[in-house]
């Protein structure tokens, strides 16, 4: 929302008079604008010398704020949309793919929550590994730990080796389409969905090799730095680095995977980390936990759109 | 973009607000002199804010107005990204520092990775700090005999560093280098140990910290130091978790320092590609009905290393375990 005086340069109508004008009622920039009443206004405008050009300067103000506004969709072309883009990704892990019925889901953000060392990232980098056959994948790390090792070992558990060679070829056709970036704090990590937005509006439409999967790992050491202090800014950038993945998610057709960590609730027992306002970001939570010693997974769903949270299934990576 | 991602104080960014001032395109058109008066602040703030703002609006258009044919090349270029086929290969050439226990370098894969933040955790007296010092001078190994060849930063937080045992160990290292020579190289007697314990000792750089804010201020000078010093390959904290576990009040706050230090020292590690060690200790859980040992600091700081190695005693004997990693098997 500009000041008005800065838009002058666009829009010539909005010259000193009508920004006197508008000054006089304490209006200084579009956003005061949409706060007044605007009848008042125009019965104001009326009485003034000038109120032709007065009422043209503010029919253009009404027509700026216009444009800015997502257009509106229909039912109908929700559900094209849904059905022509809006693919499940299966994980490549059995387990969850069964309980989530089928993978996950483009156009929706999805959490994995777990205490240390439940098998979160392994399961970003079997998704990943699975992903990367057809499509484009960003993983962005905060610690360091994307391993190209394990990587490669999902993908070569899926092939046959028919020769070292053939072997290697299919690795670096794979593993070249994900790509690996490392952020260590939230405004870094701003700068890199901004790029990604930029990149993706040029790159929709074309129709070979398009990115499908964003990997967020792990957005809760990203901020907590931020989180909590006197300001509330750390809860802004929290909400609104939520909406932003959100937004690419549904625009773009990414799929979108985000790691939360725990911490510990009332009664000792392990809740996710991040707070009650973090909790309706995502649209789907599922909860990970470890047996010890053992290389059993549990998973439960926290929250889905489409299936019933409780549901619980086991796995093995 | 709005104006409130951009990282400026919270004063300037309230200025900024209340002037009128929401979203980065209305800063565009506008020059520092005029700024600087619309929001009362001295001309090298508005110069500083118009920067940053120009500087995260350029990266958007830059990519805005390239052709379609640039888009396929630029997606790994931008940002510094990185394929996973490429980083496969620089993992390949990464070395390992060992830890000269041929047991412990099996479970980690050959040794302490570098570019990743290992935690290493067990109850008092069980070596900890003698790994610490062990790590500290074995990653001044040659390369010719397999280490790392540089120098190391040592962080001590409780005093337990001891220079004789420093020395004692030195000397052990320079012992085993040259029976590893003698062994090997039977036929060339011009490789000799150049090597003193003396020289050991001058290559760590040892400093000695007694409160947190100490702490913190050291791991933000450490990426100015560590431009000036590029040959340093490990960094060894011991006991980071010594000056957070008393006298801390606010808990809030300790959670918030604790996950901003971990992650300047991942983006050192990832930087510099070093090695970093923490040493932590370890507390009593209460979980289910029962007392079990867990490392220090809590579940959101277990989330914030790569790695994490736990020792403890069984029976007489001395045992590591591997609690978390991305690609080694739990051992």
């Amino acid at each position: 929302m500009a000041r008005l005086a800065n838009l002058e340069t666009e829009y010539p109508v909005l010259d000193s008079t009508v920004r006197n004008f508008c000054a006089s009622h304490g209006i200084f920039s579009v956003e005061d604008f949409l706060i007044h009443d605007l009848y008042m206004l125009a019965a104001f405008a009326e009485q003034n010398n000038s109120s032709e050009r007065l009422k043209e300067g503010i029919a253009q103000v009404l027509s700026i704020i216009d444009d800015m506004h997502q257009p509106w969709l229909n039912g109908m072309e929700l559900l094209e949309d849904a059905k022509r883009n809006k693919h499940v990704f299966p994980t490549g892990i059995q387990g969850i793919d069964l309980l989530l019925g089928g993978g996950i889901r483009v156009g929706q953000l999805t959490e994995l929550v777990g205490p240390s060392s439940s098998g979160k990232t392994q399961v970003c980098l079997r998704t990943a590994s699975n992903v990367a056959r057809n499509h484009l994948v960003l993983y962005l790390d905060t610690g360091n730990s994307f391993s190209p090792q394990r990587i490669a070992y999902f993908l070569g558990k899926t092939i046959n080796p028919s020769s070292a060679q053939a072997k290697n070829q299919f690795l670096q056709k794979v593993m070249s389409n994900i790509s690996c970036h490392s952020v260590f704090d939230i405004f870094a990590m701003f700068d890199v969905l901004h790029q990604l937005e930029s990149y993706l509006r040029c790159q929709d439409g074309r129709g070979d090799c398009q990115m499908r999967l964003l990997i967020v790992d792990s957005i809760s050491s990203l901020i907590s730095p931020v989180l909590g202090s006197s300001s509330t800014q750390g809860r802004a950038l929290m909400t609104s680095a939520g909406y932003l993945l959100k937004k690419l998610a549904h625009q773009h057709n990414l799929a979108v995977l985000i790691i939360n960590h725990t911490v510990g609730g009332e009664g000792g027992y392990s809740k996710p980390a991040l707070g009650d306002s973090w909790k309706c970001i995502p649209h789907s939570r599922l909860f990970l936990s470890c047996d010890r010693g053992s290389n059993n997974y549990n998973v439960s769903i926290l929250r889905h759109p489409s299936m019933a949270s409780g549901k619980a299934a086991r796995f093995v990576i | 973009m709005e104006i409130w991602r951009l990282p400026i104080s919270a004063s300037q960014r309230g200025k900024l607000i209340s002037a009128g001032y929401t979203s980065l395109s209305s800063l565009s058109s506008i020059s520092s002199s005029d700024l600087a008066r619309e929001l009362n602040v001295s001309e090298s703030e508005a110069m500083n804010i118009l920067k940053v703002a120009s500087h995260s609006r350029g990266s958007e258009t830059s990519n805005a107005s390239c052709s379609i044919v640039e888009v396929l090349d630029t997606f790994q270029w931008w940002a510094g990204a990185q394929s996973a086929w490429d980083m496969l290969h620089d993992e390949e050439s990464l070395m390992h520092i060992t830890t000269s226990s041929a047991d412990l370098d099996n479970i980690l894969g050959g040794g302490i990775h570098c570019k990743e933040v290992t935690e290493i955790g067990g109850v008092p007296g069980i070596g900890k700090t003698q790994l610490g010092i062990q790590i500290a001078v074995n990653v001044q190994i040659p390369n010719d005999f397999g280490g790392l060849g540089g120098n190391s930063i040592y962080i001590d937080t409780e005093g337990s560093f001891m220079v004789e045992r420093a020395f004692q160990i030195a000397e052990a290292c320079i012992e085993d280098m040259s029976e590893y020579n003698r062994f090997l190289r039977k036929d060339f007697q011009e490789c000799k140990i150049k090597m003193q314990p003396q020289d050991i000792l001058e290559n760590i750089f040892y400093f000695r910290i007694c409160s947190y804010t100490e702490q913190i201020a050291l791991i933000n000078y450490l990426d100015k130091f560590l431009s000036e010093h590029k040959d340093v390959k490990v960094i060894v904290v011991d006991s980071v978790t010594f000056h957070f576990r008393q006298d801390f009040d606010d808990m809030a706050l300790r959670t918030r320092v604790l996950s901003g230090m971990a992650l300047k020292l991942m983006n050192l590690a990832k930087r510099f590609s070093l090695a970093v060690v923490l040493l932590n200790q370890v507390t009593t859980k209460h979980t289910e009905a029962s007392f079990q040992l867990a490392l220090a600091l809590g579940d959101s700081w277990s989330h914030t290393c790569t790695n994490r190695i736990v020792l403890y005693w069984n029976g007489n004997e001395r045992y590591a375990y591997i609690d978390k990693s991305p690609s080694l098997r739990s051992a």
